[in-house]
């Protein structure tokens, strides 16, 4: 499978927010199809639940929603960083599993951390992990050419057999099938914010997330490293003509998603909501609900952060259609959709370009011809023409 | 068990985890082989399970045996192919990120299956009577050796998985079709030169790997369990390493198969293998081993990657 | 009553804001070789999209043999027997001469191929023609020479009598040029009508009978070629008596700035790409490698550069071994580098012009302090390369690279290398596809770099930029260098001899 993209044409943004919200209210609609069709009575109330998420519940839900945002936030920002870098991280899950490991296995096991730092040493443990995923479908990449998606998808299901292994060696509760619970100095300080959101499970985790948003910000659009890592991304062929080495970053870069989702592993299972790592044979879903926060996010850190708390609210949302008769799954689907139809941003541009801007189908040629070589010809040729004029 | 017994046995089970990953792999390669990546195997392979399954469920008290099993294989593909043009549309004719599409329609599939069995039956398990197994099949099963490695305990899906095989094969190096897929997923512009369409044969590519990959999640569930979960544990994604190991080509695509469902086989069934079950080593191990021969795997082939040179680019043809 | 094969008359094509094509005619006669003649901007590849189907015009009618068709695409033109052969062929690498040429019109038998018969055809066209093929060798194996009579035999078996060549002598040798030119001639002989595209006089004059020319989309004028000399084809295409020399004083060469040395380079196939090439450039003069595309000129400007890693040989850069180092290093110690394709390594198209502009020097202190970037030092800089060297943009330094003219995404590359002020600066085909204007802008800048004391390695595949931009030519053939020629003593005719590797400068004899 080789790499896309070898036509190069007027670049604008193809992804505008416009075409993120065109996703989402298609997916949105579609998820009530769906429901009007297994459940025609109910499905306009259900969906109203849906809409309305957490704030069905008032401030208990926002905190609800703060709580179900974070470990999606972090997958989120792991894919859209790897996004941003010309990378497909679907190995969130394996990322994300692995962290919760570490991070539960210290919380377990670290009578010796003083107490204070103990949720800290857990959540380095989980980025550490985290990362050291991620590098191995990094490594296969950049040093033997392997697709990074098919690597991270085996990854997956490594970590997923591979932490099953481990807490059934480690931290095991066979009565529950499950890990231990953590010592309570492991777990993320609520600083006070279940009295805010006064809804159990919320903890400082949703403010670790949003330094984490603010840190990948930072780094992508301040500094050398992100002009670096966005070259290569867009363009790895001019990334080595400028002297930047794209197998570094591609290592880099995937250790950095990696910690991203590892840490959100940690945030997770150590949010005192009495959360444990089953073993079971399931992969982490948090890791995939990562692709469609960052695609809706436009794998802008600041759009990840919008996106995530939406999808954090339809999920909340999803949690309430129990008591109408629906399946949760729905959630799954409108995500799914959403996806989908996210990668539709052409056709959506074209619409815009056509219904709202006006624009006659504009193009120099390239698009009309059949061929597309012969097309670039001309285009080079109104390109002179045009450039005759302005110099 | 015995010497002979065991080398019985194991040829027994690959056949049950290579034949899917063989048939699924062949589809990849004619999508791919026309230029079209088809990420979606997976979810396409829940998508045929999960019809299918439902089918033999609802009518297996009605219509028995291997009718039954038939029409369901029909169906299954029919189905793969259907849920496949949501794929294919967005890859040819929206010049979508083919990753991103195929992604999600990964996600589609299970989360519908789990909706819709829910909705049905509350739990998202669907059971199946296994009215299948062919003990022995007769005149063939009898031959020494080979009748009992390939004849004996069996499900028609075997032989089905050959002749998909042979007919791949054919079709792909003496047909016309096949010529202008080829050609379309090497060098879609002289294709289209010369008159070929090649949305259409893109779209055929997509609409047979949907087939193949619909029949590969039946044939995935029916020899290996009593029930379908909503899931095929990875299998689309194995598929796209058999078939990159196998270099897009039917026969290697083959043997790479039988490596990668001999590996399964002893993940599964290592209990019953001597010397093996000595080890010690749990479950778990075992269930890791054919991911991680996978990563070895691709690690070697993929340098020298003869991968169809268009594919995955979205060809731009004026409307 | 003239006998005319192909009529377009008062062709207009639109795109947005431009005129591609404004009231153009054309009309070409049986069995003659019509040169369409124009620099790039001029129309020349959207008249023939046109007849060919790819285009449908806003105005104007075309006539085959004297009926008025309507060419709705490429199907259409090949009913009506018009052929196409593109600049870059259309052949599929990986299949056999006589699949490519079968392809689409295959004999078959309840959807089975049926190779036999289409085999004989071929190898009967073959004979008439005196096109020498093997159809069962894998094109990828095969002469670009070859290739090309692939592509003439799909268009005869189609039963085509209306070829149309697209720039075809781009990737040819001397010789090839010479064949096909051969071929050309035998094809009219037997009837068939031939449309070449060109902006090559020397080409016209050898071959063609008769030449229309276009500029700036507007037609000009049909000439007979045998009646009309050079200088005025020329200036019919430009518009202006155009001198064909560039403006420079003596070369005044200095101290050694790059030394090859005995560069060996590995190529696919079981040749080398390059074969123990050495030379020098000095300070203050411009060397020019030239030769046909696909010799190895590519490969030597990547292994210079430190983009490819080579076999055996030295690069020395005023006087320090370069060979090893990264290319960041060739690029910090005075080497600048302007690349053959400059939207696949010169640019990020997604990046602005200001990031672009500091895509070489990004990391220098000027524009970072511990790895954060100094936006407003970036955006200083930028605003001076702009003014300095006239990039015009929509947006000025906001303005996405991809969304500007080819033209100006060249000002910026060419900014960002000379404006560093390197000692060595490598230019590989810089006036590519750019319009007269253009192209002379760049040439002053090359020889006031030279003038300026600096080293220039210019690699190209103009002719006439070789022969005129150039103190001294270095020829390259099949990875080695053939010789060493000075351009104000040889002539092209000389030249074209070294560049098909039929002669050999003393001192550059084969290795054995």
């Amino acid at each position: 499978m080789k790499k896309r993209n070898k036509k190069t044409v007027k670049i604008e943004s193809l992804f505008t927010p416009l075409s993120s919200v065109f996703a989402i209210l298609v997916g949105l609609l579609l998820g009530f199809i769906i429901m009007l069709v297994s459940n025609p009575s109910q499905a306009l109330s259900g969906f109203s639940l849906v809409l309305k998420g957490g704030f069905e519940d008032g401030l208990a839900g926002i905190g609800k929603v703060l709580y179900l945002a974070t470990p999606i936030m972090m997958t989120g920002l792991s894919v859209g960083f790897a996004f941003k870098t010309g990378l497909f991280n679907i190995g969130a899950s394996g990322q994300f599993i692995v962290g919760a490991f570490a991070a539960v296995f210290v919380g377990v096991k670290g009578k010796e951390i003083p107490p204070n730092l103990h949720w800290i040493v857990a959540l380095a443990a989980a980025m550490i992990c985290g990362g050291l995923w991620g590098a191995v479908p990094g490594i296969l990449k950049a040093l033997f050419n392997v697709h990074e998606v098919i690597a991270s998808i085996m990854m997956n299901y490594i970590g997923m057999s591979l932490v099953n292994l481990l807490v059934t060696k480690t931290v095991y509760d066979r009565f529950t099938n499950r890990s231990y619970p953590v010592m309570a100095s492991a777990n993320i300080p609520k600083w006070g914010l279940n009295k805010i959101f006064p809804f159990n499970s919320t903890n400082g985790g949703i403010l670790i997330a949003l330094f984490f948003v603010l840190l990948v910000h930072i780094v992508l659009n301040k500094t050398t490293f992100g002009f670096e890592l966005k070259a290569c991304g867009h363009n790895p062929y001019a990334g080595k003509y400028a002297g930047i080495s794209a197998k570094r970053n591609i290592v880099l870069s995937m250790v950095i998603a990696g910690m991203l989702s590892g840490i959100g592993g940690g945030l997770d299972y150590l949010s005192g909501a009495g959360k444990f790592i089953q073993v079971v044979d399931v992969l982490a879903p948090e890791g995939f609900n990562g692709i469609p926060v960052a695609l809706l996010g436009l794998s802008s850190p600041i759009g990840i952060l919008f996106s995530s708390i939406f999808i954090a609210n339809i999920t909340a949302g999803g949690f309430n259609l129990q008591q109408y008769r629906f399946v949760p799954e729905v959630i799954s689907i409108i995500t799914a959709s959403i996806i989908y139809f996210s990668a539709f941003s052409l056709l959506f541009k074209g619409l815009l370009d056509k219904y709202v801007l006006g624009k006659k189908k504009g193009n120099d040629g390239g698009d009309e011809a059949d061929d597309e070589e012969f097309g670039k010809k001309v285009e080079e040729d109104v390109e002179v023409l045009r450039g005759g004029e302005e110099g | 068990m015995k010497g002979l017994d065991v080398l019985f046995f194991i040829s027994q089970q690959t056949m049950f985890f290579a034949v899917p990953l063989l048939i699924v792999a062949l589809g990849g390669m004619f999508s791919e082989r026309s230029g079209v990546v088809n990420i979606a195997l997976e979810g396409i392979m829940i998508m045929g399970a999960f019809v299918s399954v439902l089918f033999i469920h609802l009518t297996q008290d009605i219509i028995h045996g291997q009718l039954l099993l038939l029409l369901a294989i029909l169906l299954a593909g029919l189905s793969g192919v259907i849920f496949s043009l949501l794929h294919a549309y967005a890859s040819i004719n929206m010049r979508a990120d083919q990753v991103i599409s195929g992604t999600a329609l990964n996600m589609f599939a299970p989360a519908l299956a789990i909706y819709v069995a829910r909705m049905i039956r509350t739990v998202q398990q669907i059971p199946f009577k296994n009215q299948f197994h062919i003990k022995i099949v007769p005149a063939l099963g009898k031959i020494p050796i080979i009748g009992p490695m390939l004849f004996q305990n069996a499900y028609i899906t075997t032989y089905v998985g050959f002749g998909i095989l042979i007919v791949s094969s054919v079709i792909l190096y003496k047909t016309r079709f096949g010529l202008r897929l080829r050609a379309c997923g090497e060098h879609p512009q002289a294709a289209d030169s010369v008159g070929i369409n090649v949305y259409k044969i893109r779209y055929a590519g997509v609409m047979i790997s949907g087939a193949l990959a619909g029949i590969g999640g039946l044939v995935f569930v029916i020899p290996t369990s009593t029930d379908f979960n909503a899931e095929v544990a990875g299998y689309g994604f194995l598929a796209l390493a058999v078939l990159i190991f196998g270099q897009w080509k039917p026969s290697r695509v083959f043997i790479s198969a039988l490596f990668f469902g001999i590996l399964k086989t002893v993940a599964a069934a290592y209990f019953s293998i001597p010397v093996i079950k000595d080890f010690g080593f749990s479950s778990d191990v075992y269930k890791m081993l054919p991911y991680i021969a996978t990563l070895i795997v691709l690690a070697f082939s993929s340098k020298r990657s003869q991968a169809p040179k268009a594919a995955g680019q979205p060809y731009s043809k004026g409307g | 009553m003239e006998d005319y094969v192909i009529e377009m008359l008062n062709i207009t094509k639109e795109f947005p804001g431009i005129r591609a094509n404004d009231n153009v005619t054309l009309k070409v006669r049986r069995g003659e070789i019509h040169a369409l003649l124009g620099e790039n901007g001029a129309g020349k590849s959207t008249l023939m999209g046109v007849l060919f189907g790819m285009y449908q015009p806003e105005g104007g009618t075309i006539k085959i043999n004297g009926k008025e068709v309507k060419i709705n695409n490429p199907n259409d033109a090949n009913d009506l027997n018009i052929g196409m052969v593109h600049q870059h062929f259309k052949l599929v690498h990986n299949f056999t001469v006589l699949e490519n040429i079968v392809l689409g019109v295959e004999s078959v038998k309840s959807g089975f191929l049926k190779m036999d018969d289409a085999r004989e055809k071929v190898m009967r066209l073959s004979e008439n023609y005196n096109l020498k093929v093997d159809p069962d060798s894998l094109v990828s194996d095969i002469t670009v020479g070859m290739q090309q009579r692939v592509e003439i035999l799909k268009m005869l078996y189609r039963d085509n009598d209306i070829l149309i060549f697209d720039e075809p002598t781009a990737v040819l040798t001397p010789q090839e040029i010479s064949e096909l030119m051969r071929i050309m001639k035998e094809l009219t002989a037997e009837g068939k009508s031939i449309i070449f595209i060109t902006h090559k006089l020397n080409e016209i004059k050898q071959v063609a009978d008769r030449c229309s020319v276009l500029r700036k989309g507007k037609y000009i004028g049909t000439v007979n070629v045998a009646e009309t000399e050079k200088e005025e084809l020329s200036e019919m295409m430009v518009g202006r008596p155009v001198s064909m020399v560039v403006e420079k004083s003596e070369p005044k060469p200095g101290e050694v700035v790059l030394a090859v040395e005995n560069l060996s380079m590995k190529g696919n196939g079981g040749k080398n790409a390059l074969n123990n090439v050495s030379f020098n450039v000095r300070a203050g003069e411009i060397v020019c490698i030239a030769g046909i595309d696909g010799n190895g000129q590519s490969e030597l400007v990547y292994a210079i550069t430190g983009m490819d890693k080579f076999l055996s040989g030295k690069v020395i850069l005023k006087g320090q071994d370069v060979s090893k180092k990264s290319i960041r290093k060739h690029t910090t110690s005075g080497m600048a580098h302007i690349p053959e394709d400059r939207q696949k390594h010169g640019l990020v198209l997604q990046f602005t012009l200001a990031q672009n502009l500091v895509l070489q020097s990004y990391f220098e202190k000027q524009f970072q302090t511990f790895g954060f970037i100094k936006f407003d030092s970036v955006e200083k800089y930028a605003l001076e390369l702009i003014e300095k060297y006239d990039i015009r943009s929509g947006q000025g330094t906001m303005t996405l690279a991809g969304n500007m003219s080819g033209g100006n995404q060249q000002k910026i590359i060419l900014a960002r290398e000379i404006d560093r002020d390197p000692e060595l600066l490598i230019a590989v085909q810089p006036t590519r596809g750019l319009d007269v204007g253009a192209i002379e802008n760049i040439h002053k800048q090359l020889v006031a770099q030279r003038d300026s004391g600096k080293a220039v390695l210019l690699v190209s595949l103009e002719l006439e930029e070789v022969m005129n931009v150039s103190d001294r030519i270095l020829v390259m053939y099949e990875g080695e260098i053939v010789g060493e020629l000075d351009p104000k003593t040889t002539d092209l005719k000389e030249l074209g001899l070294y560049m098909a590797g039929t002669k050999r400068g003393s001192g550059y004899e084969k290795a054995q």
